[in-house]
């Protein structure tokens, strides 16, 4: 009976501990997601849409239709005062979306247009033409919309709205993570819908599915394997292929036609693509879907199997044959799409993560790790191949999912040798990263914080920071802002190639003079710093007889491909490697002309007649 | 006759269902039938389920890390550190280096290891050792309310977590009480239940289940989400049916033994889907435990099962199930008729 009496008082005392430690939870956190039950004139929640190549392709997306209903809808567009029809399709049952395809459009004019389901349900925004005439084009970039109240998820998107519509955004890109909910998406895209439509109907819209949006905390998606690992970083989708399917139907199939669309594993699609706007081309790019998973791969360095927290690790030890980041189906693409600069003045290439490791400390507390496998930072390999690819077109980069703020320029072989890339900070913010390096960056700029200049990642990987918004150390309120909440804008300007980035936080007026954005922005820089590494010479000046003309430069002795770039003006003075003879190339929209097999750093002035 | 025969009762429910059973006569040798050796036994199999359990969850807090964050990096837990006089960045480290979260979370490890081995010289009337293993019971408990907490609060991920928790309790009673002592039979069929029935709820779609669930029913038998499902829908419907079953006499036995195999399909499950020879290690640092620490999940039912396929006494028959006469170790040869 001693026995007995001495089990009990066990067990109650651990029924109180596990009530104390319950009551010690933090309940604000739970998100309330449900589908709400609408009228049938309202079943038409939103609607994206894209123009790319004379092809518009939208995608509607509807409220659950009941079974007696009818699943056609309808695309119209307003022409002369009265609406007609251009296009109409079935619901696809699971996730309800209606996606329209309509080619031969012509996106010299902006267009009205609605969607029509029945008789009485309508949902209208403009396809806005296509504007080749602007010198700037505005691109608002989001990542991470927790609708969790804990750290203000809850809180009303309507500032981000009214700023996107004071700034006139041309294009909406969200990153990734636009649902955190890991098993009701289509609950939750229609929130999103709700949040954002009002912005998403009237302009191009680019949304990457991230691991949350596909129902994963993290994602190595290994060509559409399955995960059995919990964490998932054996590689592969942790959900199966038909809600993966839906989720990448719900958010990409507006995007124009996909660069090479076989398909991956369990029947999931690809929507690596590009999309051409403004004279400016956008590379969409799919950083998760090959990309190995490292468990068992990699020497275990860590408590997780993608995490390293040995700082005397060998990096070389986790770059392991094989390992593939973008894949070769997507290094292809890049190849050739470096090279196309038809309607191109400017290139920027879109991803969900960045191609380094970003932040040192994760998690609210200090949880300091030297390296991160779920960023793009690894395997390094793949990570510079990529790079490579991305500079010979001078792109710029885009991303998010880091729920940090950062400003990077990356180096493969000597530091700020390739891409700039602006990480967009969390619409609201899930978790906190810091970018806080144990040792102050080298050839940092004049009264620049510490953690800026030159430094390794946890990869060894050669970065240079420019910026980061790192959220406060002990968040007071500790929701949005003090989290480093916001978003980003990017201007790129196609007249004088200047790329401009800013970084703001959530609930400002951005319009206003008295706003302020987060420490380091805004930053311009030219569209030609994306490749111009320091140890480079000049050749000589080409005067062309034509404006902006494509140029190419190529390795005499390999004939590899150094950069294919569109001039600003009619002259250009290459920047190449010194003591290389190159092989140049120019033409009007493609390098087709052969203009000189000898140049080198120093070589004299040339005048060439393209016409 | 029949009466000193307790194996004798469940070929006759077999009778009563149509089956036919040749009839024969054996004789149980004194040895099978030994009590305190049967008894033994069955302590052996409640120790290999909870030093397993134990070995596995060691495994993960020292190769690994022990599923606390959730519970840790969080305001609550700061403001705790600081009415024990702890600051911020005693507790949570200074980013370059590891706190007091860090430390401990880490240091748990090490009261694992200590239960995995107590689970193994742990005796009858060992006080202290048997307080350690409820303890233990309490570390499990908190990892399971962890991993609760991680899955948004579904009940589920708790509940299944029940076999676990209640193992060392399990081990502890059966030594302290007997392996047929009403507290010991009731314990382990509590976890049973909890566990069938958690795993239940998830396979049958009442909660989301943990994608896993699909993904190794694909995997391992290459079929497809649709497959999966209805496979995994059964499985929910017969977890849930070992749980009604296990309380049936006429099929309590069937139950345990279905719910041993079961629990070590679905253990064995992890490895078998995740490993593979192009893994270093073939995987096996990643998978191994996830089998190992699920070993409840089978010594629970084959505890169970072989508790109620022990030959007992006239007295013991007509008593309900789990309740026994004594613990005197009296042993005598039985002759007993099986239909």
């Amino acid at each position: 009976m001693t026995f007995q009496k001495c089990l009990t008082i066990c067990c109650v005392a651990l029924a109180i501990a596990c009530g104390r430690a319950d009551a010690q939870q933090n309940r604000r956190g739970r998100a309330v997601l449900s589908i709400p039950k609408v009228e049938n004139k309202d079943i038409i929640c939103f609607a994206l849409y894209t123009v790319h190549d004379s092809t518009l392709k939208l995608t509607a997306q509807l409220y659950p239709i009941a079974e007696a209903d009818t699943k056609t809808v309808r695309l119209e567009i307003e022409k002369d005062g009265k609406w007609v029809e251009v296009a109409r399709t079935t619901a696809v049952e699971q996730g309800w979306t209606a996606p329209f395809r309509v080619e031969n459009w012509d996106d010299s004019r902006t267009c009205r247009y609605r969607v029509a389901h029945g008789t009485e349900a309508t949902y209208e925004g403009i396809i806005r033409r296509n504007p080749v005439d602007q010198d700037e084009i505005v691109v608002a970039g989001f990542t991470g919309n927790s609708i969790h109240p804990a750290h203000g998820g809850d809180i009303s998107r309507q500032d981000i709205i009214d700023n996107v519509k004071k700034v006139d955004a041309d294009v909406l890109f969200f990153s990734g993570d636009q649902v955190y909910d890991h098993n009701r998406h289509y609950a939750a895209w229609l929130k999103f819908g709700r949040d954002f439509g009002e912005i998403i109907k009237e302009r191009p819209t680019l949304c990457l599915p991230d691991d949350h949006d596909a129902g994963q905390p993290n994602l190595w998606g290994e060509s559409g394997k399955i995960s059995t690992l919990s964490g998932a970083s054996d590689g592969g989708y942790s959900r199966p292929g038909v809600y993966v399917r839906e989720v990448e139907r719900a958010q990409t199939s507006h995007f124009p036609d996909p660069a090479d669309p076989h398909k991956v594993g369990q029947g999931i699609g690809v929507w690596f693509t590009n999309l051409n706007w403004g004279n400016v081309d956008f590379a969409i790019l799919e950083d998760r879907k090959f990309k190995t998973g490292p468990a068992g791969r990699v020497p275990k360095q860590g408590p997780r199997p993608d995490h390293i927290r040995n700082p005397d690790y060998d990096p070389a030890s986790v770059d392991v044959e094989g390992a593939v980041l973008l894949g070769e189906r997507q290094l292809r693409f890049l190849d050739n799409w470096a090279q196309d600069w038809r309607h191109a003045d400017m290139k920027v290439a879109l991803s969900q993560t960045i191609f380094c490791g970003g932040a040192h400390i994760h998690g609210s507390a200090n949880g300091r790790l030297h390296a991160d496998m779920d960023s793009n930072g690894w395997p390094q390999s793949g990570r510079n191949r990529a790079l490579d690819a991305l500079r010979k077109g001078f792109a710029f980069h885009c991303a998010g999912d880091q729920h940090l703020a950062t400003i990077f320029q990356h180096g493969i072989d000597e530091h700020r040798d390739a891409i700039w890339s602006f990480c967009v900070p969390s619409i609201a913010n899930l978790y906190l990263r810091w970018w806080e390096p144990l040792e102050p960056g080298r050839n940092r700029e004049t009264g620049a914080p510490e953690y800026t200049g030159d430094h390794l990642d946890g990869f060894h990987n050669k970065v240079t920071n420019h910026a980061a918004a790192n959220p406060e150390k002990k968040p007071a309120g500790n929701i949005l802002n003090t989290r480093a909440a916001g978003f980003g804008i990017v201007r790129l300007n196609t007249a004088t190639r200047q790329i401009t980035m800013e970084c703001w936080p959530r609930n400002v007026d951005i319009t206003s003079s008295a706003a302020k954005q987060y420490r380091g922005w805004p930053r311009t820089i030219s569209q030609f710093d994306n490749y111009n590494p320091r140890s480079w010479g000049k050749l000589g000046k080409i005067t062309f007889d034509v404006e902006d003309p494509v140029v190419q430069l190529i390795h005499a002795d390999t004939n590899e491909i150094l950069y294919t770039v569109r001039a600003n003006g009619q002259t250009f003075t290459p920047s190449a490697p010194k003591d290389n003879v190159f092989i140049v190339k120019a033409g009007k929209d493609a390098p087709d002309t052969i203009i000189s097999t000898g140049m080198k750093a120093g070589s004299a002035p040339l005048a060439v007649t393209i016409n | 006759m029949r009466a000193e025969c307790p194996a004798r009762a469940p070929q006759e429910s077999l009778f009563r269902y149509g089956i036919n059973i040749e009839r024969k006569e054996r004789v149980i040798p004194s040895s099978a039938v030994n009590k305190p050796n049967f008894d033994s036994r069955l302590i052996i199999i409640l120790r290999l389920g909870a030093f397993f359990c134990f070995a596995g969850w060691t495994w993960v807090h020292f190769y690994w890390e022990g599923p606390y964050g959730i519970l840790v990096w969080q305001d609550a837990t700061y403001v705790f550190a600081e009415r024990i006089g702890i600051d911020w960045e005693e507790f949570v480290g200074s980013g370059a280096d590891d706190g007091f979260v860090q430390k401990w979370v880490a240091r748990i490890g090490w009261f694992y290891l200590i239960c995995a081995v107590i689970t193994v010289i742990v005796r009858k009337g060992s006080w202290i050792q048997m307080a350690a293993l409820v303890g233990g019971s309490g570390l499990l408990t908190i990892l399971s309310y962890a991993k609760y907490v991680a899955s948004q609060r579904q009940p589920p991920m708790f509940i299944e977590h029940g076999g676990q928790i209640l193992m060392p309790i399990l081990l502890v009673t059966a030594l302290a009480l007997g392996v047929r002592h009403r507290v010991t039979v009731t314990t382990a069929l509590l976890a049973l239940v909890t566990t069938f029935a958690g795993h239940g709820c998830y396979a049958l779609g009442l909660w989301p289940p943990p994608a896993t669930f699909h993904a190794m029913t694909s995997v391992i038998l290459d079929v497809g989400y649709d497959t999966a499902n209805t496979m995994l829908h059964t499985a929910g419907i017969l977890d849930f049916l070992v749980c009604i079953g296990i309380f049936l006499p006429p099929l309590r036995r069937m139950s345990a033994l279905y719910a041993a195999a079961w629990g070590f399909v679905t253990a064995i499950a992890r490895p078998v889907a995740g490993m593979s020879l192009s893994l270093n290690y073939w995987g096996a640092d990643q998978f191994v435990h996830e089998a190992v620490l699920r070993a409840p999940h089978v010594f629970i039912p084959l505890f169970l099962f072989f508790l109620w396929r022990e030959p007992q006494s006239a007295e013991n028959v007509a008593r309900p199930p789990g309740l026994t006469s004594d613990d005197s170790g009296t042993t005598r040869p039985i002759t007993c008729t099986i239909d």
